[in-house]
């Protein structure tokens, strides 16, 4: 069999402006991201060698939910190649990532395209309120009137009751993420906010304000994957996949054992470490999922970065901005980079990929160094995880 | 879009009106709500029906704000404002998701002391009862002070 550790490259890469894109439609999103995409190959790329299309996509506008893919493709000018549409909510866009990987490691495919893409601002806010929230338990939780927002706003009170976390604590990752955020071209929030800004801002769910929230955004994302051996084909400076994971869980948060803990990531994560032979300690940055911001927090402590209940403090003595322990979310993450659902997950490689390849377009947003990035993406309350560590080559 | 349909809840009355749970005959393991096969043994329906006591503790709770409110949720929420929703453990062990009611949302806590009540709750085709959470307010034990 094949080894998986650094079988796969990533020789190119491409991002929509995230936000509101009044001016796009679905297929001018992806196209916008497949283009950039295209000319980031140093070498050069004939889209003759593209071999298949993997695209991540909730299809939340409810505009194209059958075959959105296969429009794509066609829209990109690749008619007859085959696409899907992968669909696992929020990480729609990791598990289109593993799909593509997986397909070159079968021997199926020499070079793919990995997509993401949601256009959510066209619909009106009581259609936004019938889709939101689809992807949490419909029957027992939603039925009670519990919002998405409110599912982790109980683990947020859980968190505090269980290990003192506090709501600055929170309001400091808010802070950090639209921090990077106003440095990222490509960011859907591009302000610089306060601790203050958070606590003052209306509740959604309680403990959680606005500013604890990621917005929904227009946007899409390509990554250019093919084989290991081919790559230096395309360029001088690919990154490599060199461990990844996945894993899921209840989708009801009833049915979970624990409110403080994501086990698809902490499962995700040491398959991923695993197969690369590495650890928390050796991550320069990452790319993870938080949707609000007790999810970073809990994320923090569930990829290794500290130990469980640290996460408050950890946070708070700086170890996750740029230059810190481990850059955590240097994008801007969902919570100002924005959070386009299926774009996302595909997003944080593009993000990774000019980290590591230390071209990130504003030196103040690049991670000195950087060697090893990590994207870590869940759908749900932590129910479908993907987790990809990629290396310099 | 999320959508519960009218047939839904008529399969599911006796654990939305009454709080029935399930009882596993080979491994005890009690569930709710229903399912097919055991979550802890794997046994096939082999269950027997199990009236929940409906008392038990808030283990975690959010306050749901008016204007973020769930879409099939906002009238309840304009005509009885923002509304706290609770993980409750119940007596048994198990956790359930429900409303606090006969409170101000604000007011709730984790231990909280919590017992179910028959509440009417959202409109969207038929009216939608469910049961929700109240505080125990008067113990009515001699022992307590």
């Amino acid at each position: 069999m094949m080894q998986a550790k650094n079988a796969v490259a990533v020789v190119g890469a491409g991002n929509s402006r995230f936000g509101d894109r009044i001016d796009a439609n679905l297929s001018d999103l992806f196209s916008e991201a497949f283009v950039e995409a295209l000319d980031s190959v140093d070498k050069g790329l004939d889209p003759r060698e593209i071999g298949e299309f993997f695209i991540g996509s909730l299809s939340s506008s409810g505009e194209q939910i059958g075959l959105s893919a296969s429009l794509l493709a066609e829209y990109v000018g690749k008619r007859g190649a085959p696409a899907m549409r992968v669909e696992a909510a929020c990480a729609s866009g990791g598990y289109a990532l593993r799909a593509g990987i997986m397909s070159i490691i079968a021997g199926a495919n020499d070079v793919v395209v990995v997509g993401g893409v949601e256009k959510m601002r066209d619909v009106s806010g009581p259609q936004a309120r019938l889709w939101l929230g689809v992807s949490s338990d419909t029957r027992w939780e939603r039925w009670h009137g519990l919002t998405f927002p409110g599912i982790f706003a109980l683990q947020a009170t859980r968190h505090m009751y269980e290990y003192g976390t506090t709501r600055e604590q929170l309001a400091y990752i808010a802070v950090k993420n639209h921090s990077n955020g106003a440095e990222n071209p490509k960011a859907h929030f591009r302000r610089k906010i306060t601790v203050e800004t958070v606590l003052n801002s209306p509740f959604v769910a309680y403990p959680l304000t606005l500013f604890d929230c990621c917005p929904t955004s227009d946007g899409a994302a390509v990554a250019i994957l093919c084989r290991a051996d081919i790559a230096k084909n395309f360029t001088d400076t690919p990154i490599y996949v060199s461990g990844f994971g996945a894993a899921t869980d209840c989708v009801a948060a009833f049915d979970r054992e624990s409110l403080t803990r994501f086990d698809s990531a902490v499962i995700a994560s040491r398959q991923a470490y695993k197969m690369a032979g590495l650890e928390p300690k050796d991550i320069d940055l990452v790319e993870l999922h938080d949707c609000f911001t007790i999810s970073e927090l809990v994320l923090t402590e569930d990829l290794g970065f500290c130990e469980k209940g640290e996460g408050g403090r950890f946070i708070e003595e700086g170890n996750t901005q740029i230059g810190g322990k481990v850059a955590v979310n240097p994008s801007g993450g969902l919570k100002a980079k924005g959070h386009p659902i299926g774009a996302t997950g595909v997003g944080q490689v593009y993000e990774i990929f000019h980290q590591l390849r230390g071209d990130v377009e504003k030196r103040s947003r690049q991670v000195p160094g950087a060697e090893v990035g990590m994207a870590h993406i869940q759908g749900g309350f932590g129910v479908a995880a993907t987790v990809h560590i990629f290396t310099r080559g | 879009m999320a959508y519960i349909s009218v047939p839904e809840i008529q399969r599911t009355l006796p654990q939305r009106y009454r709080l029935v749970g399930l009882k596993c005959k080979k491994c005890g393991y009690l569930h709710f709500p229903a399912r097919k096969v055991c979550k802890n043994c794997g046994a096939v329906e082999e269950f027997e029906e199990v009236k929940l006591s409906g008392r038990g503790k808030v283990y975690s709770y959010t306050v749901i704000e008016q204007g973020a409110t769930v879409y099939e949720h906002t009238e309840e929420a304009a005509v009885g404002g923002a509304f706290s929703v609770a993980l409750v453990e119940l007596e048994e062990g198990v956790r359930v998701m429900g409303q606090i009611t006969e409170c101000d949302p604000y007011s709730v806590r984790v231990g909280m002391e919590v017992e179910a009540v028959l509440r009417r709750m959202y409109e969207q085709d038929i009216v939608r009862y469910s049961f929700k959470f109240r505080p125990i307010r008067f113990q009515g034990r001699a022992e307590r002070p």
